[in-house]
């Protein structure tokens, strides 16, 4: 079986603040693989495991991307490609996804490919867009929030997958996408015995000029048609109150309150 | 002991010194005050007080003292031995009230509290202006006055030491009333005895504490943690001295066995990446940057290969490492929730740990009684807990008494000590003075009398 | 390249701009700020330049004529059969929205056998509702639902699609928005429109702690997909004068790869972690009996229970349902405490909650300095109000579904 796992890079913090001018602090913040992507890692090297066959790892981003394909490699995958040119920078979701599907389009041309694992969305975009825009871009299904593999053969992959108020059992024949939600697995941790095996191992670069789509107005800031206008702080912090009262005004208020909330 | 017990007009004198509010009455105190964590001892107090300031604890002494009450003091009742609970009845003095953070001074790294400041809400403080107080006992629930009483340990002592090490100074109020100021802020101090080093592991036998000023030190921006997976808890804790050896020092070293950890892991309903191994040492590393993390942990990865470990597992980020230290975390409250237990803290030299181990594992066969151990590998305190699980009542009793015997006396012959970091107070009071001898007991005693000779304090506790 | 100019002329490399930028995207290179490809055009450091020399390169590119697209586009989810009360709120949103450039509002709804909902979504002001009822749309099939979609924005062009952010709604609107090559922004909690039909999405980035706002200015359809309970569904107006047209695609573009299978209710979240909704109860709990009226509330509002150690020690309450340090961390939409006085190690498992009611007869409980919402009263005395409120007053949702399904 051969799987494709697209895998980010994603900025270490988990509660990044925001100055009285809207600037964001950050203070010597390491990045690492988008936690959401260890899933879709795992449920590769999983189905290898059953399967035989190859996980590809590939990412997109600046040279410094291939740290997150090193640590792919220490879990397991097999080969590793970063996708990385200046004329990708700036990329929305479709830029993005179509940058991605072009790179997998490149690898897929080469060993074919059964079926693409994304994690379901990014800690630093949280968009979780860019999946099911591959699976658009390359014309392929996909499930999205797939949270348990049922079966899977050579032909077909059943997968559960959760919608929020009901679990949906789904098919499909391959070639095909999946994003995978964190109850699919507990990811394993990477290896130290793989980190030494693998310390040699080549990470193959695509840029703009190995693509098969010579258009640059398709990539990068040029091919994307949203544009951030402006950040700023939310005006969040809920006030804080205090009641008292008898237990029918409590009742009320408390009554009242869950319904702003939308909860009864 | 002859006590007097509390009258009326005492309440009027206790709520004179206090408020109307601070002071609770015999069928007021609710049933959490008579017991701490795990001990069977159970005891009411006949009042109980929260006093806020010095100035009110000084007073509540002069008048237990004038008046012959016992006082025991308490935090939060974290405690495993006994210490915080009101054998002698008298009065339960909780320092939950006395709870302010005084100052951080960042230019000294120093920090002065009151002893009912909570550690983790003190962590948390201290980490937010970028520093850390390197004590890390798993009960972060805990007072820092209960702390310093047990010269608490934790989790990061292989690398930065215990509680002891980071108290600078401490304000005390003695069982007559009067207030004593030990240390402060300096580095050095040649002058005399250390009546600080007494007080510190006292289990509020010798005085109150009313402040503390802690030592803190820069917080180290980057941790990552190894799991390692070993044939057998043996090999696993033989590479500690090899680690150790290597001259790296990692921040702690843990151990686990995997019935503990399918325990946990059962107990918090969480998958763990790994439990392929019957045994597991944790390493925890910390520094400034990636890179000289990095060099430390691969010195140490590599220690462990040579020494049979199946692999060596890197958690490299917050929510990696969280899997595993919440897994940790709960292996005590995961063996709480199946059995009723009694826990031993022995300290042993490093390099006898695995035979300890070891020695328990006969121990359950001879004595047809559950025993579950994890620890800190890194410094030689072992947490071995023996499961009540369905037996009897005397049964229990019995097994118990004779493992625990047991393990003491071995802890003996290796020149460890009774307890690590949870104290002797009375449940391991017996075991204290069969070890130290009636030389060392009675210097002990002599200090506990000069410092209370009423013996109004916390008595019956530690000597 | 660059997605910024630089006035490096009057750069005094402060590198307030390097401090700033979240992606390590720029760097002192030569002795001048550059941009490297890890930019993603986010705009933050345009702000922090004090000297405001940084300026989004200027938009070149051709934009589509915007006045060939019309009406605010909402897309009615259903899942067997049943409109998920996402749609009227999309519907109150875009009625603003269309209002505000006076166009229509439209909704398109995608299934089998519908005929009942249609009257509904009329009943909440649509304009025109655009119904596929075909066999092969009875359950969601991603690529059978996309290519419909397809088939109804071609016919009918509009300026703005609204989607739930729902997991139905964030798998098909990028599969929409990726066939017309247009922006769709994510998960907006805030959406205007300006004069121009642009429209301003505003949505929470790097986990709600900053805001952006988005625009797509120069394609069409633009589409935002919108969380579910931020905005104020639709009034009911009291004669619908709303349009159906029926629409279809040939049966054979609709066929997939894939194939249904089944569909269950998702079983109760077992672990209270997984629950977005708690009620947490403590030692102000008297006896185990009164567990049950704590069960009923719980039921009522799809909360889960919680409980502190005392209950457990008890025996009343489980060790699964332990909140607290020593027991499971948990970070609900919305939690209520009741009869809990906030003990540290209670609190520290669960006070990152987005929404926390305390109820405590004690003014001085520790609860309250977490909670967002205080109330000291007695729980005895409330809860048992509380339930015959909810019980009588007016439920918006479930009566809504249920009046959608009795029609």
């Amino acid at each position: 079986m051969e799987i494709l796992v697209c895998v980010k890079q994603v900025p270490e913090t988990k509660d990044v603040e925001v100055d009285e001018n809207g600037n964001l602090i950050r203070d010597g913040v390491d990045s690492i693989m988008n936690p959401h992507d260890m899933y879709a890692l795992e449920t590769a090297l999983r189905l290898k495991a059953e399967h035989g066959g190859t996980v590809s790892a590939i990412t997109m981003g600046p040279p410094q991307s291939k740290e997150v394909i090193r640590e792919a490699y220490m879990m397991g995958a097999d080969k590793g490609y970063i996708l990385s040119d200046i004329k990708f920078a700036g990329a929305d979701v479709l830029a993005t996804s179509y940058t991605l599907s072009q790179g997998l389009e490149v690898i897929g041309l080469k060993n074919g490919y059964d079926l693409i694992i994304c994690g379901m969305e990014s800690t630093d975009g949280d968009t979780a867009q860019v999946g099911p825009a591959i699976a658009e871009t390359l014309k392929i299904p996909h499930v999205a929030y797939v949270s348990s593999i049922k079966e899977s053969n050579g032909e077909k992959i059943i997968v559960e997958k959760d919608m929020g108020e009901t679990i949906e059992i789904v098919e499909f024949s391959y070639p095909g996408l999946i994003t995978v939600t964190k109850e699919v697995n507990q990811p394993r941790l990477p290896s130290y015995r793989l980190k030494l095996d693998t310390r040699d191992r080549k990470i193959e670069t695509l840029t703009f000029a190995d693509l098969l789509d010579d258009d640059e107005n398709n990539f990068g800031l040029k091919g994307s048609p949203t544009q951030v206008e402006k950040v700023f702080p939310p005006d969040d912090n809920i006030e804080k109150v205090m009641w008292t009262g008898n237990g029918e005004e409590l009742s009320e208020k408390l009554f009242n309150e869950l319904k702003e909330l939308k909860v009864i | 002991m002859d006590y007097n017990k509390i009258t009326k007009e005492d309440i009027e004198v206790l709520i004179d010194i206090l408020d109307d509010d601070r002071v609770t009455l015999r069928e007021d105190i609710n049933e959490d005050y008579s017991h701490d964590e795990l001990a069977e001892l159970k005891a009411f107090p006949e009042i109980m007080i929260e006093p806020e300031t010095t100035e009110e604890v000084s007073q509540v002494m002069k008048f237990a003292s004038k008046r012959n009450i016992p006082v025991t003091p308490r935090g939060t009742g974290t405690g495993l031995c006994g210490g915080a609970v009101a054998m002698e009845a008298g009065i339960l003095l909780l320092t939950t009230s006395m709870d302010r953070i005084i100052e951080i001074d960042e230019e000294n790294l120093t920090a002065k509290v009151q002893p009912g400041v909570i550690l983790m809400n003190f962590s948390e403080k201290v980490n937010d202006l970028g520093f850390m107080y390197p004590p890390d006992p798993g009960e972060k629930s805990a007072t820092l006055g209960g702390n310093v009483l047990t010269n608490a340990g934790g989790m990061r002592a292989v690398k930065y030491g215990v509680t002891r090490d980071y108290v600078l100074g401490m304000e005390i109020v003695l069982p007559n009333g009067e207030i004593i100021d030990t240390g402060g802020k300096v580095v050095k101090n040649s002058s005399g005895y250390s009546i600080q080093d007494l007080i510190i592991g006292s289990e509020g036998t010798l005085g109150i504490v009313t402040e503390i000023t802690l030592k803190l030190v820069p917080m180290p921006k980057k941790a990552l943690t190894l799991l390692i997976p070993f044939d057998s808890l043996e090999e696993a804790i033989g590479t500690v001295p090899e680690i150790i050896n290597a001259k790296i020092v990692p921040t702690g070293i843990e151990f686990m066995e995997k019935e503990v950890l399918l325990a946990a892991t059962d107990y918090l309903g969480k998958e763990f990446p790994d439990t392929s191994a019957p045994a597991y040492l944790l390493l925890k590393f910390d520094g400034n940057d990636k890179k000289e993390i990095e060099k430390k942990y691969e010195v140490a990865a590599d220690v462990c290969l040579e020494n049979n470990a199946y692999d060596v597992y890197i958690a490299n980020t917050d929510e990696r490492q969280d899997v595993i230290w919440d897994t940790r975390g709960a292996l005590l409250e995961a063996l709480k929730a199946v059995s009723e237990l009694d826990e031993c803290d022995v300290v042993v030299p490093r390099n006898k740990v695995a035979d300890f181990v070891n020695f328990t594992h006969n121990l359950e066969d001879k004595h047809k009684l559950r025993i579950r151990g994890f620890g800190h590998a890194g410094d030689g305190n072992l947490h071995l807990y023996t499961l009540k699980d369905d037996l009897d009542d005397e049964t229990w009793q019995k097994r118990n008494k004779a493992v625990m015997d047991e393990l003491y006396a071995k802890s003996r012959e290796m020149k460890g000590k009774v307890s690590g970091e949870h104290g002797i107070a009375i449940a391991k009071k017996e075991y204290l003075h069969a070890d130290i001898g009636p030389v060392q007991l009675g210097l002990m005693r002599g200090i506990k009398n000069t410092f209370d000779p009423q013996n109004i304090l916390n008595p019956g506790k530690t000597v | 390249m660059s997605n910024y100019d630089i006035g490096y002329v009057n750069c005094s490399l402060c590198e307030k701009c390097i401090d700033a930028c979240p992606f390590d995207a720029i760097a002192v290179v030569d002795g001048k700020i550059k941009m490297n490809s890890a930019c993603k055009a986010c705009g933050i450091c345009v702000d922090s330049c004090p000297e405001g020399l940084i300026t989004p390169v200027k938009d070149q590119r051709a934009s589509v004529d915007k006045s060939q697209y019309t009406d605010v586009l909402v897309f009615a989810e259903q899942i067997e059969g049943e409109v998920h009360p996402v749609t009227y709120e999309l519907m109150g949103k875009g009625r603003e929205l269309a209002n505000k450039i006076d166009q229509e509002l439209h909704v398109i709804l995608l299934g089998h056998n519908l005929m009942d909902q249609t009257d509904e979504i009329l009943a909440h002001g649509a304009d025109k509702i655009y119904v596929y009822n075909q066999k092969a749309l009875h359950h969601f099939d991603v690529q059978a639902y996309a290519r419909a979609f397809e088939d109804c924005v071609e016919k009918t062009k509009p300026t703005i699609i609204l989607i739930g952010a729902t997991p139905v709604g964030r798998s098909l609107a990028p599969r929409i928005s990726t066939r017309f090559k247009t922006g769709l922004t994510a998960d907006c909690t805030i959406l205007d429109v300006r004069e121009n039909t642009d429209l301003v999405q505003t949505r929470p980035a790097f986990g709600g702690n900053i805001m952006a706002r988005i625009l797509t200015t120069r394609t069409r359809p633009q589409m935002a997909t919108m969380r579910y309970k931020v905005m104020e569904p639709a009034a009911k107006v009291d004669n619908p004068t709303g349009e159906i047209i029926n629409f279809s695609v040939p049966e054979a573009e609709l066929e997939t790869r894939s194939n249904f299978i089944s569909i269950t209710k998702k079983p109760e979240v077992e672990s209270i972690e997984d629950a977005d909704k708690i009620i947490a109860v403590g030692r102000g709990i008297r006896e185990e009996k009164d567990l049950e009226m704590i069960k009923e509330l719980a039921d009522l509002i799809g909360a889960k229970i919680g409980t502190t150690r005392p209950l457990i020690e008890k025996g009343w309450t489980g060790h699964h349902q332990q909140i607290g340090l020593s027991g499971r961390s948990v970070r609900p939409e919305l939690i209520i405490t009741l009869g809990i006085s906030g003990a540290v190690q209670f609190v520290a498992g669960m006070k990152s909650s987005e929404h926390i009611f305390a109820v405590n007869s004690d003014p001085e409980a520790s609860i309250f300095n977490v909670a967002h919402y205080g109330m000291v009263g007695d729980l005895y005395n409330i809860v048992p109000k509380l339930i015959e409120k909810i019980k009588n007053g007016e439920n918006v949702f479930k009566k809504i579904e249920k009046e959608a399904v009795a029609i």
